[in-house]
């Protein structure tokens, strides 16, 4: 069921790139798909505005973190597909635990130690 | 970096990728549209659904690219294609600011290549930086500060010094070469063994000599490669060929390459081995050698400057006439000589002048930025950030600067041929090119000159608020604020250009000075030429065939007289002697030291000397135990101050007891023997049969004719033939060349000097006219208004007017204090001599004042001819 806008969560750049990264470590898919799969995986909370996708995946492949090529979809078309490469793979992991540290400070502040609710 | 060359790679592949985008959109949009479709949604409500979620589909193909990463390029190149456009449309504009930053860039691009070839470019040797050139100095006696060092001293400096690895000896040594063909007067060297080891040059065939070759006086030769072509036609064989010099077998056995050459000159084209006989090496008093020397890896030039100082001075503890030192000039400083002062003043000029140009193009292209207020607006409303607008401008001003440079570089072509005569005797042939360091300094300085005109103007177009520039009929109401920066600028450039006139007039002023010298002798149609006396041995046939050859010259027709001197005036600046004058106590000669001349009897007559008091010479002038000589007023004012010469004795040359002493019959008025520059020394002359001495190696004829000199000179070859058919002519010039070339550094300097200067106060005076013209421009409402509330015309015209002379004025001050100090720089091209500062900066002044009424009236009477009505009515 399509979330309306109040409860969509806005995407800020980083983050876009980690999902992207994270989306293709299970395997290849071409932009579409990757839109679809942080939706769905997400739990429909996540719209990715298609608008930041494509310059995404492009400024992605240009640092190399990703490549690209030509390849039949599933339904036959020609479809520009996706895949994760080694530096690829190792920038994941250290935008992964940059994330983790990111939320970890940010719950570190909305629920201070001593200001416990008992 | 692999992310760089990627998106090279994209860039190269362009069209490509962006119709791969279009695809990749275009799939995107249809999977969209079906995944849509699927749901609940109809076919066209789907795809519309689907190309909103989208998107721009232009806005996110433009992120796209962003990403890419060629943005900057691409809009650089649209800036720089649009500033094409512009060029083109505006082409009055265009012509005026490329025709300016020509001049500008041009000037600067021509005396640079002179500074490369002079200064910068690497001299044919290995390590040259370490090479310093060593010459005794004798400042205490009245011929030279400094001077050739004597073989005796190098001996001694190769075995005591500390500071170089080696030192090499280079003497004197023209020759007669004489084989299959024409005899020919070759310049030539003699060295010693290690010269090339030193200087660390290879030959380019063949071998150079060895020390056991030295020593043993070998006969070898190593020649130029100018030579080899020029003589013996380029020939394979040439390495073990016999050639005659002075009239003796010698093998040639070595070609140098192509660009090598070293002091005294570029046409040096044999070097032999110095082979010194023993007694030279005990003689501290024969000066003739170049010394150069290699420091050791280490060692500084002061360093070795004291340490060479103090061993001088052990070295020449006994001499008679006083222990001296050593100077040390670094050989590349050697070799740029005094050009290297007259090159920096110039380009210091030159830079000047491109600062004008650059002032000039400020403000033309602030003028023209009020101008484009609409378009800025309308660029700024579309969405260009301010960085942006300035870079486009930017890119506009360097576009310029590349027509500029373009420009420029054709316009220093006839520069750098006209410079080439400015480049020093001992590079003489050197040719200045447009090689890859002037290609590079031009680009960087037309960089640095559009960064520096362009910046202002970029910054100021670029501010204007949309809304203001937007409204019809913007009027700039741009007040007296924004007038203050090309005010400044008028003002600097004036000044700049004030700088360049006084030094160009004051330049002007020394030379005109050093033209009018008085030589001492009538140079009108006075041909030289030289010819070797090797195979005269002896005294009495010397002397017969002297007479001989200017007897047989004299009776060609055409000539008016000919005389022998053993050196050419102005040619040598040494070749002196002791004298020691009659009553004087023996050892008194050791600080008097007079130039020698050996002359014919009609020397005097030919040349035009002045007598000053007593006789020239005539014929009861023959070989005998009491012979004559005649002295110089220097020689006569330094010894016999205040009473007449006439009559008394002295010695010279030979001061032991076989030695004559010579009567002095006359006092010639001051030739200047040593150079037209140089200071006038003390000389004594006598008739060659009365020297006591060995003999001349060579013998400068000096023919006065009624017709061309260069008309007779095949005659006096014939005549010379007739003589000895062996007998080689060298160095044919007339006298006016020899001065015009010693007097090249100040004339090419001061002229090149002076158009720099007209050129920026005509840069300079287009400048005012420019600014206050646009000012008249913009107000033309403004005057409107003022007519039409009562000013006259007059007073229109008056306050304009004075505006524009205001500025002058203002300028012309600055310029004239910054003139002072530029002047007190300039003194060592000033040749000591003091010029007149008054009439220089009035003639500046007035120059400047007269021009600059000019353009400041021009632009004012246009507006005072302002019509009112038609002013208001364009509201």
């Amino acid at each position: 069921m399509p979330p309306d806008e109040r409860s969509r969560v806005g995407l800020l750049q980083g983050t876009l790139d980690l999902l992207i990264l994270r989306t293709l470590l299970a395997g290849c898919a071409h932009g579409h798909a990757i839109a679809r799969h942080i939706q769905q995986t997400s739990e429909e909370l996540l719209q990715v505005e298609t608008g930041s996708l494509y310059p995404a995946l492009h400024r992605l492949e240009a640092k190399g973190w990703i490549a690209a090529y030509w390849d039949l979809s599933g339904k036959g078309k020609r479809a520009r597909f996706y895949r994760l490469t080694p530096l690829g793979r190792k920038q994941l992991v250290s935008e992964r635990s940059r994330w983790e540290a990111f939320s970890r400070a940010v719950a570190l502040i909305l629920n201070p130690a001593d200001e416990e609710s008992r | 970096m692999t992310s760089f060359w990627r998106k090279l790679r994209w860039l190269i592949q362009r069209t490509d990728k962006e119709a791969e985008l279009r695809e990749e959109l275009q799939f995107h949009l249809e999977e969209e549209a079906e995944q849509r479709q699927g749901k609940t949604l109809e076919e066209v409500e789907a795809r519309w659904a689907a190309m909103r979620d989208l998107g721009n589909v232009a806005l996110v193909q433009e992120n796209t690219r962003v990403a890419w990463g060629w943005t900057r390029l691409e809009q650089f190149a649209r800036d720089a294609s649009y500033g094409v456009r512009q060029v083109r449309r505006t082409p009055l504009f265009s012509a005026i600011a490329i025709a300016t930053l020509a001049l500008g860039i041009g000037g600067v691009a021509a005396i640079f290549s002179a500074f490369d070839a002079v200064i910068i470019r690497p001299l044919p040797y290995t390590d040259a930086d370490r090479l310093v050139m060593i010459w005794d100095d004798m400042s205490g006696t009245d011929i030279t500060t400094r001077h050739n060092p004597t073989p005796a001293e190098w001996i001694e400096w190769r075995r005591l010094n500390t500071v170089f690895t080696d030192l090499a000896s280079s003497q004197p040594g023209d020759v007669t070469l004489s084989d299959d063909g024409e005899p020919e007067q070759v310049p030539a060297r003699k060295v010693t063994w290690n010269f090339w080891s030193v200087l660390g040059v290879q030959p380019m065939l063949g071998r150079v000599f060895t020390e056991d070759e030295d020593n043993k006086s070998v006969r070898v030769a190593v020649i130029s490669h100018g030579l080899w072509q020029r003589r013996f036609g380029g020939a394979p064989d040439i390495i073990g060929r016999k050639v005659s010099l002075n009239d003796e077998p010698s093998e040639v056995i070595g070609v140098m390459p192509r660009n090598f050459y070293f002091m005294p000159s570029r046409e040096i084209d044999i070097w032999m081995p110095a082979s010194f006989p023993p007694w030279m090496l005990r003689n501290f008093t024969w000066h003739d050698a170049h010394i150069v020397a290699r420091l050791k890896p280490g060692v500084t030039l002061e360093h070795a400057r004291h340490s060479m100082a103090a061993l001088s001075r052990q070295v020449t503890a006994k001499d008679f006439r006083g222990a001296h030192s050593v100077i040390l000039m670094p050989l590349r400083q050697e070799m740029a000589g005094k050009t290297q002062t007259a090159l920096t003043l110039l380009l210091f000029a030159s830079a000047a002048l491109l600062l004008i140009a650059c002032v000039n193009l400020t403000n033309l292209l602030l003028s023209r930025g009020e101008a484009r207020g609409r378009e800025v607006a309308v660029r700024t409303a579309l969405g260009a950030g301010r960085s942006r607008l300035v870079a486009q401008f930017l890119t506009e001003s360097l576009v310029l600067a590349a027509f500029g440079t373009l420009a420029g570089l054709l316009l220093a072509l006839p520069a750098m041929r006209f410079l080439e005569r400015l480049v020093p005797e001992s590079m003489a042939a050197a040719r200045l090119t447009l090689d890859w360091r002037v290609l590079a300094f031009s680009t960087a300085v037309a960089v640095a000159a559009a960064l520096t005109f362009g910046l202002a103007p970029a910054l100021r177009g670029s501010r204007l608020a949309p809304q203001q520039g937007l409204r019809e009929g913007g009027r700039g109401t741009a007040g007296r604020r924004s007038h203050w920066l090309q005010h400044c600028l008028i003002i600097a450039e004036t000044a700049l250009a004030v700088v360049l006139l006084t030094c160009g007039g004051l330049l002007l002023q020394t030379f005109q000075h050093l033209r009018n010298t008085d030589l001492g002798i009538k140079s009108e149609k006075l041909l030289t030429f030289e010819t070797p006396l090797f195979r005269y041995k002896d005294f009495d046939r010397r002397a017969a065939f002297i007479n001989s050859e200017v007897e047989k010259v004299r009776a060609i027709p055409g000539v008016i007289n000919a005389g022998f001197i053993n050196l050419i005036p102005f040619t040598n600046f040494a070749h002196a002697t002791f004298y020691l004058l009659e009553g004087q106590p023996r050892d008194s000669f050791a600080g008097q030291v007079a130039l020698v001349r050996n002359v014919s009897r009609e020397y005097f007559e030919t040349v035009g000397a002045r007598l000053r008091e007593g006789r020239r010479f005539n014929a009861f002038d023959r070989k005998s135990d009491s012979p004559v000589a005649i002295v110089n007023e220097a020689f006569a004012d330094r010894n016999y101050p205040g009473q007449s010469p006439l009559g008394k004795r002295f010695k010279f040359g030979s001061l032991g007891e076989k030695g004559h002493w010579y009567t002095i019959v006359g006092v010639v008025k001051q030739i200047r023997e040593s150079g037209v520059l140089a200071e006038a020394k003390p000389a004594v002359y006598r008739v060659h049969e009365q020297c006591d001495q060995g003999g001349d190696l060579k013998a400068g004829i000096v023919v006065r004719t009624a017709v061309e000199p260069a008309s007779i000179v095949s005659a006096v070859r014939e005549a010379i033939w007739s003589l000895d058919r062996n007998q080689p002519l060298a160095r044919i010039r007339t006298i006016d060349e020899i001065v015009d070339r010693q007097l090249s550094t100040p004339s090419q300097s001061t002229a090149l000097l002076s158009a720099f200067a007209l050129l920026a106060l005509l840069l300079a005076s287009l400048g005012i006219y420019g600014v206050l013209s646009y000012a008249v421009t913009q107000r033309t409402n403004e005057i409107g208004v003022r007519m039409a509330l009562g000013a006259t015309s007059r007073q229109i015209l008056l306050a304009f007017g004075r505006r524009g002379m205001s500025l002058t004025i203002i300028g012309l001050t600055t310029g004239l204090i910054l003139a002072a100090i530029a002047a007190r720089s300039m003194t060592t091209l000033l040749y000591g001599f003091q010029p007149d500062f008054v009439p220089t900066v009035m003639l500046v002044s007035f120059m400047l004042l007269a021009v600059a009424t000019i353009a400041s009236l021009v632009p004012a009477r246009r507006a005072s001819r302002v019509d009112p009505v038609v002013a208001l009515r364009n509201e």
